[in-house]
């Protein structure tokens, strides 16, 4: 026991003493708030205010049009060809030309400088609302305020309700469950190839440096094995625990710091409160779905999290003592590679299978989280909207059962294939070794 | 008393027997050499040794008791294939692989201080493994395989790599571990080394062991009746009779030494009878056998005999 808390203990500090872990630790989160942050806040500063200067032919639109905060109309008098030259000059964005008679819908926006993006937009949009707004006058005879207040109040507001069984039903949000599902699926798919590939690559590092013989006359294989799969997981853990924190920190920084990065914009102030670091960057653009904050609490969490860590803790070291396995079968990692890919097959489908949306109740969902190689993803995609006890017990159980099988021939394979050099191993000698 | 003992044991991989049925034991405070042209099994007898691998049948008794892996701490592994973690620091390096023999953290330091100290390399102690020369790796592989004060010892080629002088300090401090009541093996195909340093032998070939004992005897038991003799001044020696044969002669301005092949029929006293009242003799031995010699003849009759 000792031995694996040396064996964990040196897994464990020289990779966090790596220059590379300490770069992409601190880069990472870096990244991600950029990548956070930065959209948000060119949305709200980038697009400075543009002036218009509109020249319409037909005077139809003439104070038409409003100012918001990017757009500014102005309706200076003279010719197309003065305005465009004021506009060379500088004195104005652009210039809008609405032609005359019955091409009054179709204008020449002009300009000098590359407008923003949204500017075509923001002026198409108040062109089509001044004509519709005409037509209703025109040739409908409606009031264009009445008519502003009935479009106000007529606004569905739809519960989604899930019932169970005894015919209670609770409020449930169909895009939350799905959303938190692909979230928890995708931080598994991520752990597991990450810090499995680390293991393999290790163990295929000892194997070339013929560091390893040495070692396993010193301990047994299965607790070199069981040592480094658990010291790359607490790497890994510590990693990821530090990303979200620093992610969580620099928000939080920014955000007092320089509030006006997030101005008055209510998705980036949500972001800050909940500031859950990868999941804020998602939510903040689907903020509709944490605008019900009772179904957020009504949310089943500590069903998800007990889930989440089981599977997530589980799945990860099946798949490292099986890429364990086959990292000591062979000598480079080229060779690998088709050795890792079967294995690897379930994990990617399973995640592919998640990210189309499919339904949580589907057939194919419901066994593959019986699967105990896609179940670590599916279940989890599943647990959101709720699954029955049995069936959760049923999948962990044969999680668990394939664990420790899967341990255990991939010590064998450890065993045999640690001292093999030079041999191009297939499939069909893995197996036979697990018989040996 | 002996310190290992492995009774018939076989082990097999896949249809390949790497041994078979091969007994041996090794006696305590001696310098047992493992002798055998490559793939004769000397490697997986050495697994067998350090609990890597398990006998398909037969035993290995440690010290009066089966083999366990309880024992691997007071065994000391000098692997052939051996190789040490480049980015590590030497001294952490060294701390870890003392650790899982399992030595504390503090007496792993205090050997390895004595140990670096004793072979002069005390500045590379916060070194990185990749900043050292091979030589210098093997320096510090042999004190990982030293620090946790092993009573038995497993060198497979330990010279290997080493220059003259490093292999000479290494050949004293092999001595002196024995001298200091380690039991050691030396896997090796430098037969002049087995010559010098070691008491007692086998000659392993095809999984089995086919020559065993003390160097001197095994030694003995191949001597051919070969003898040089060295005389004073120019001797003609042309006429002589034919239960001699000479194998070689050498003429320098003062001395005549010559190599002779005598009939099994004749003994070294008729050869001293015949020469002493011929010539003036300045010395006479028996040539034995140089291990080497005994390596190649067993080994090639051997393979033809199959």
């Amino acid at each position: 026991m000792n031995k694996i808390l040396v064996i964990i203990s040196r897994e464990f500090l020289t990779r966090i003493r790596k220059k590379s872990f300490i770069i992409t630790t601190l880069l990472m989160p870096v990244i991600m708030v950029v990548l956070i942050l930065l959209p948000v806040y060119l949305s709200n500063h980038t697009d400075k205010s543009c002036t218009i200067y509109v020249l319409d032919d037909n005077s139809y639109f003439i104070h038409k049009f409003h100012n918001t905060s990017k757009i500014k109309f102005e309706y200076p008098s003279g010719e197309l060809e003065g305005l465009k030259q004021r506009c060379v000059n500088g004195e104005c964005d652009a210039v809008l030309h609405i032609l005359s008679g019955s091409q009054s819908n179709r204008a020449n926006l002009f300009f000098y400088k590359d407008p923003p993006l949204s500017l075509k937009n923001g002026i198409s949009e108040q062109m089509d609302e001044v004509m519709f707004d005409r037509a209703l006058q025109q040739e409908f005879n409606v009031d264009v305020q009445r008519y502003k207040v009935i479009k106000e109040n007529a606004h569905s507001d739809i519960q989604t309700l899930q019932i169970d069984r005894d015919g209670r039903a609770q409020e449930k949000m169909v895009e939350m469950n799905r959303f938190v599902g692909i979230i928890c699926g995708v931080l598994i798919y991520f752990f597991v190839f990450t810090y499995a590939n680390q293991v393999m690559r290790s163990v295929i590092e000892e194997k070339s440096n013929r560091i390893i013989e040495v070692i396993v006359s010193s301990v047994k294989p299965f607790q070199f094995m069981m040592g480094k799969i658990v010291g790359v997981a607490l790497t890994g853990l510590t990693q990821f625990v530090a990303q979200i924190t620093l992610i969580v920190l620099m928000i939080f920084v920014v955000g007092s710091v320089a509030p006006q990065v997030f101005s008055d914009n209510s998705t980036a102030e949500l972001l800050s409160q909940n500031g859950g670091g990868f999941a804020g960057a998602t939510v903040a653009t689907n903020s509709d779905v944490f605008t019900n904050i009772s179904t957020f609490y009504s949310f089943p969490f500590s069903t998800l999290i007990f889930c989440f860590l089981f599977y997530f803790i589980i799945g990860y070291l099946m798949y490292a003592s099986l890429f364990a396995g086959v990292g000591s079968a062979t000598d480079n990692e080229t060779d690998s590679q088709q050795l890792v890919l079967p294995i690897s097959i379930p994990l990617i489908a399973s995640l592919i299978v998640i990210a189309s949306g499919i339904s949580p109740q589907h057939e194919l969902i419901r066994w593959l989280s019986f699967i105990p190689f896609t179940s670590p993803i599916a279940m989890l995609y599943r647990i959101p909207s709720g699954v029955p006890l049995w069936e959760l017990l049923l999948s962990g159980g044969i999680l668990l059962l394939t664990f420790l099988l899967c341990v255990k021939f991939a010590a064998k394979i450890y065993r045999v294939g640690l001292l093999l050099y030079g041999k191009k191993v297939t499939w069909r000698e893995l197996i036979r070794w697990m018989k040996m | 008393m002996n310190i290992i003992e492995v009774e018939n044991v076989t082990k097999r991989f896949g249809r390949y027997k790497a041994l078979d049925d091969l007994s041996l034991s090794i006696a305590q405070g001696r310098i047992f050499g493992l002798l055998g042209p490559n793939g004769a099994g000397k490697t997986t007898l050495i697994r067998l040794l350090t609990c890597i691998n398990t006998p398909d049948s037969g035993s290995v008794r440690f010290c009066g008791h089966p083999l366990t892996a309880a024992d691997v701490s007071n065994i000391g592994y000098l692997p052939e294939e051996r190789g040490l973690y480049k980015k590590m620091k030497v001294s952490e390096q060294a701390i870890y692989m003392a650790r899982l023999r399992g030595m504390s953290r503090r007496d792993a330091i205090d050997s390895l201080q004595h140990w670096f100290h004793k072979l002069g390399i005390e500045s590379w102690w916060n070194r990185r493994v990749e900043d050292l020369s091979k030589g210098m790796q093997q320096k510090v592989q042999f004190i990982v395989t030293v620090a946790h004060h092993p009573d038995f010892l497993i060198f497979d080629e330990p010279f290997s790599g080493f220059d003259p002088i490093n292999a000479e300090q290494l050949k004293s401090e092999i001595m002196e571990l024995k001298e200091h009541g380690a039991t050691i093996i030396l896997s090796t195909h430098n037969m002049a080394s087995v010559e010098e340093i070691c008491d007692d032998i086998a000659l392993v070939n095809k999984g089995k062991v086919i020559i065993n004992g003390a160097v001197n005897e095994v030694r003995r038991t191949f001597r051919q009746n070969r003898f040089h003799i060295t005389f004073d001044g120019q001797a003609d020696i042309s006429d002589l009779p034919e239960w001699m044969q000479i194998l070689s002669c050498n003429n320098d301005e003062q001395t005549t030494t010559v190599q002779l092949q005598v009939t099994d029929m004749h003994k070294a006293n008729d050869l001293l009878q015949y020469f002493i009242a011929r010539y003036p003799i300045l010395s006479f031995g028996e040539m034995l056998p140089s291990m080497n010699d005994i390596f190649i003849r067993t080994i090639q009759a051997q393979n033809e005999n199959h």
